[in-house]
């Protein structure tokens, strides 16, 4: 960019709230003089319509291209004015909000409106800092023309492609098995559903019919590559052979979960006790059974109550049909009285005419299997009672099966162990997610009927299509706030892809192979988790970019007098908790000085060290409260940087306490206050930094140690990922892992410093000379040295018998 | 551009714009409590009620969704509006006696009591839709709506019970005029994890 911004401020009255407590004259007079600001307007209210046609005006007038509304929550203005702002040339990342009523005006009791204009300065000028640091990133447009694949043999496949056909889209099912192995499977996975059997062949058949629906036969699925728009995968070829390669724009994946017998507590046994899927076998490959059949609905019992309706369900049409073709056979459903029943009025009435008996217990006692027995007790009878059965059925276990978790992992779909499988784990805004469709139907998503199974895959293909239409049209375009990598800088080290939560980083065949190495626009949730991560920083988030962050770090650093704190507040804990102060009627600590971040995850450690090195005496970081985090594991993640650079602190002989994590939520305003206040205490407590040569010094080498390559792989590789369950600090080895990432620090940090000095000499240097210059012990300059000699590091060289080094 | 009177001050307005809106551009503070910025105004608690005045005939229009029009005569603070004001509160007070912020607000207006039936002195909301208005327009979710209908209405999530579709923004808490929401949220957001084991 050879332009340089223009970033134009507008200042917000809201109505007195804001005039009233804060000198306007002065702030708009000091944010005038601000750099890189080109135009300033003190406004009523920026918000309503007069307010915006003033804005656009201004844009359009003084050329701006980037804008600072310093007025009140984000949270709820931002999108307002990114939609306003739209037809002004204006896209989301290139408006800034600073929160001047709730962060400043209201919250700040103690101090005069000039104080407060001078704290909304501050703010502001890091805002301005922030905007004016971003390279613009385009939108990318995406075009999807090749046809969708669907794959991984779920029954919902078929419902899909006939979705597909209807919408004049081409697909090509996937599939492992043929259609009646498809149909023989489904008494394994969708008990009890025989009679819904004919709809499921109409569909085939329709599929079969249908000229855009390709069909080929594939083994295991081996790899994937590729990103939205231009996907290639390949499957084993199951008659051996080379394998089959697939095209495709995009991929939808089926999945069926499956159905294991339950543990011997509940007396399987696989003859007279058996589960739901091997009565559903038995009764159509044998027949009905005779006597007393009783199906025991114990979901409740095996810690599963929420796929107790779905037995019940299976129990129910089960029963049903061994009644109809038998006579010698008594159905008794057995089902905790917590359970309702899922029956239409018609469908009591039909149970009542077979005799069908449904039988409630109290699940207080958990009904005990005996031979030919069931003990069980009533509600509000102490009587124990008994159940006469001859063939126990028992409820199916519902598990997700080890092809489904295979393929979901080849397609970057979230899973965690015992859990079911789901698209998207983040818990964002729908515009922070790029792609909305469902790209995954059929029960190992989530347990449900055969019905449903196959309207999720209708509804699945039809949100794909709708994709697909807009593709068509040249309308479908990435977010404007999505993770680039810079491929020449790219290691292939694949932290990024283990790291992200939203399965965005896909494997592209290239130069050193296949690996993850490009961002799906169309998937990335813009959480800057693998932008933050990067060892090589080869990954940025566009218009959102560590760079911006640094910027908007280190201009508020620099006007933060010596008590005062730099605070970074995510959007869902910290910075909508201060947001809340005001509206509590709290007061809050002035000497905190908080900067937006979407998530804590995304400030890299150079953010921390940037704030610090340029002038803050304390920072903090304010995230979620504890596995609350929003994205996957944003606070840990803050957590584990807050640690690194507690460790340079001490190195460099600080106070630990000068970085600091802290958890908000935003109900609790309280809370947070509190913590702001004890937090700025112990910095108010602390000598400042004194910024003498040798102390920035020591600073520098921090913020460079925090780009250093080495210690950011170390990093990266022990921050949480997505689909582990224990906090960092429960892992196994975690105290190893710290005193070996410790050792690593003060290697690194000791070499930078060296590096340096030696830069900064210009002329080759002595041990001594260095550890006097770097007031560090000689043997260990010695050792370090030696060490980045033999790295190619520095250069050793013998001057009058004495070894000297340069770089 | 539309030229009208409010307070006897000559105002301009473009197309569009609301007599609420063109007021607030002229430092002319009306009290709202229905009506945020963030989303689409819907008239519902009636407390930005202005006076139009055409020679003899008045009329009272709720300003936040009233268009400005050529030769309006618009007044906010006379005798009449502040009558109806303080009306408004005195039923606001009998529909949520709980509010701490409905009471200081009525405070100001001089109304410290109402005459209306108290039906549950627990009741700290009013029913303005904001909080569903903002989770709407401006999360783009539909987590929470208003339940019921008449004097049943109420605001909540479905069933009452934790919602998948809540992102946990805390939107609805921070435009919630009365607090209501603060004391509602745990209703709706509960707790992820277990959000996401009962999503079907």
């Amino acid at each position: 960019m050879s332009t340089a911004p223009k970033v134009g401020v507008f200042l917000c009255e809201c109505g007195d709230k804001i005039k009233g407590n804060v000198d306007m004259g002065l702030l708009a007079q000091k944010v005038v003089e601000t750099p890189d600001v080109a135009f300033c307007k003190t406004m009523p209210y920026p918000c309503l319509k007069p307010g915006i046609a003033g804005i656009k005006k201004a844009i359009a007038d003084a050329g701006l291209d980037r804008i600072v509304i310093a007025g009140c929550s984000r949270r709820l203005m931002m999108k307002k004015f990114e939609n306003e702002m739209k037809d002004s040339g204006l896209d989301v990342g290139q408006i800034a909000m600073v929160n001047l009523r709730d962060h400043v005006a209201l919250v700040h009791p103690g101090l005069e409106p000039a104080q407060r204009a001078e704290k909304g300065v501050k703010l502001i000028r890091s805002s301005v800092a922030d905007l004016a640091a971003m390279v613009p990133g385009l939108r990318f447009q995406i075009s999807i023309e090749k046809p969708v694949l669907i794959m991984g043999d779920g029954i919902a496949t078929y419902a899909a492609a006939q979705q597909f056909a209807r919408h004049g889209v081409e697909s090509i099912m996937a599939l492992s098995l043929d259609d009646e192995e498809e149909i023989r499977l489904l008494h394994e996975r969708y008990p009890g559903e025989r009679q819904n059997f004919g709809r499921v062949r109409n569909i085939m058949k329709a599929v079969e019919e249908s000229p855009l629906v390709q069909r080929i036969t594939v083994g295991d699925p081996i790899a994937k590559n590729g990103k939205t728009g231009n996907y290639s995968v390949s499957f084993e070829n199951p008659e051996g052979g080379a394998p089959i390669a697939v095209e495709a724009g995009l991929i939808m994946a089926c999945l069926d979960g499956e159905m294991e017998s339950p543990g011997p507590e509940f007396g399987h046994n696989g003859d007279s006790v058996i589960c739901q899927s091997e009565a559903d076998e038995h009764l159509w490959t044998v027949g009905p059974y005779k006597g007393n059949v009783v199906f025991w609905i114990n979901d409740v019992e095996a810690g599963t109550p929420e796929f107790a309706h779905l037995s019940m369900r299976g129990a129910w049409s089960l029963g049903r049909a061994m009644v109809e073709r038998s006579d010698k056979c008594n159905v008794t459903i057995f089902h905790n009285q917590d359970t309702p029943l899922p029956l239409s009025a018609e469908e009591r009435r039909i149970s009542r005419k077979l005799g069908i008996q449904w039988v409630a217990y109290d699940g207080k006692i958990c009904p005990t299997v005996q031979a030919r027995n069931l003990t069980y007790l009533v509600k509000d009878d102490g009587l124990e009672r008994e159940l006469p059965w001859d063939q126990l059925i028992l409820s199916p276990v519902r598990v997700v099966g080890r092809h489904a978790i295979d393929v979901a992992s080849l397609l970057n779909l979230d899973h965690k162990e015992g859990r079911f499988l789901r698209a998207y784990h983040a818990q964002v805004r729908p515009e922070n997610v790029g792609r909305k469709e469902a790209i995954l139907a059929g029960s190992a998503a989530y347990p449900c009927d055969l019905s449903q199974a196959l309207a999720q895959g209708r509804r699945a293909a039809i949100k794909v299509a709708e994709t697909i239409d807009l593709s068509k049209d040249g309308k479908l375009f990435s977010p404007a706030i999505v993770s680039v990598i810079d491929l020449e800088k790219c290691i292939g080290c694949g932290q990024c892809e283990e790291l992200c939560e939203c399965g965005a980083i896909q494997v592209v065949e290239g130069i050193g192979g296949a690996f993850g190495r490009a961002v799906d626009p169309l998937i990335c949730t813009g959480g800057g988790t693998g932008a933050a991560a990067c060892p090589e920083q080869a990954m940025y988030l566009q218009n959102a970019s560590t760079i911006q962050r640094e910027a908007a770090a280190g201009a508020l650093a620099k006007e933060l007098a010596p008590g005062e704190v730099a605070a970074f507040g995510c959007t869902w804990g910290g910075y909508a908790a201060a947001d809340n102060v005001a509206k509590s009627g709290l007061a809050m600590d002035p000497r905190l000085h908080m900067i937006y971040v979407p998530c804590v995850g995304q400030i890299d450690a150079t953010v921390m060290a940037k704030a610090l090195l340029d002038g803050a005496n304390g920072v903090i970081l304010f995230g979620c409260v504890p596995e609350e985090c929003h994205h996957s594991y944003g606070v840990d993640h803050g957590w584990s940087r807050v640690n690194m650079l507690k460790k340079l602190l001490a190195l460099a002989g600080f106070d630990r306490k000068r970085i600091a994590l802290a958890h908000a939520d935003f109900n609790n305003p309280e809370g947070f206050v509190k913590t702001v206040e004890g937090y700025t205490e112990i910095i108010a407590g602390m000598e400042p930094i004194e910024r003498s040569p040798q102390n920035l010094e020591k600073l520098h080498a921090i913020y460079d140690t925090t780009k250093n390559s080495r210690v950011r792989l170390l990093l990266s590789a022990a921050l949480r990922r997505p689909w582990e369950s224990v906090y960092r600090g429960a892992q196994r080895h975690a105290l190893e892992y710290d005193q070996e990432f410790a050792g690593v620090l003060a290697e690194e940090f000791a070499q930078t410093r060296l590096t340096r000095a030696l830069k900064a000499q210009g002329e080759p240097q002595t041990i001594k000379d260095l550890a006097v210059h770097l007031d560090a012990d000689k043997d260990y300059i010695a050792e370090m040295l030696m060490e980045m000699a033999s790295e190619g590091k520095v250069n050793m060289i013998h001057k009058q018998r004495k070894a000297h080094f340069m770089v | 551009m539309l030229k009208f009177r409010i307070n006897d001050i000559d105002v301009e307005a473009e197309p569009g714009w609301t007599v609420l809106e063109t007021a607030r551009e002229y430092g002319i503070e009306i009290p709202t409590l229905c009506f945020h910025e963030a989303v689409q105004a819907s008239g519902a608690c009636r407390l930005c009620m202005v006076e139009l005045r055409e020679g003899d005939w008045t009329k009272l229009v709720a300003s936040c969704v009233y268009p400005a029009k050529d030769g309006l005569n618009v007044y906010t603070e006379s005798e009449r509006i502040t009558n109806v004001r303080r009306w408004i509160f005195e039923m606001l007070l009998s529909e949520c006696p709980a509010s701490q912020e409905i009471r200081d607000m009525a405070a100001k207006y001089g109304v410290t009591s109402t005459r209306f039936a108290i039906k549950d002195p627990e009741q700290d909301c009013i029913m303005c839709g904001l909080c569903t208005r903002v989770c709407a327009e401006v999360v783009g979710v539909h987590a929470i709506a208003t339940q019921s209908r008449g004097v049943y209405k109420r605001i909540g999530s479905p069933f009452m019970k934790p919602n998948e579709a809540c992102v946990a923004c805390g939107s609805c808490v921070s435009v919630c005029p009365t607090g209501a929401m603060a004391r509602r949220i745990d209703l709706v957001r509960g707790k992820m994890e277990e959000n996401q084991t009962n999503a079907a």
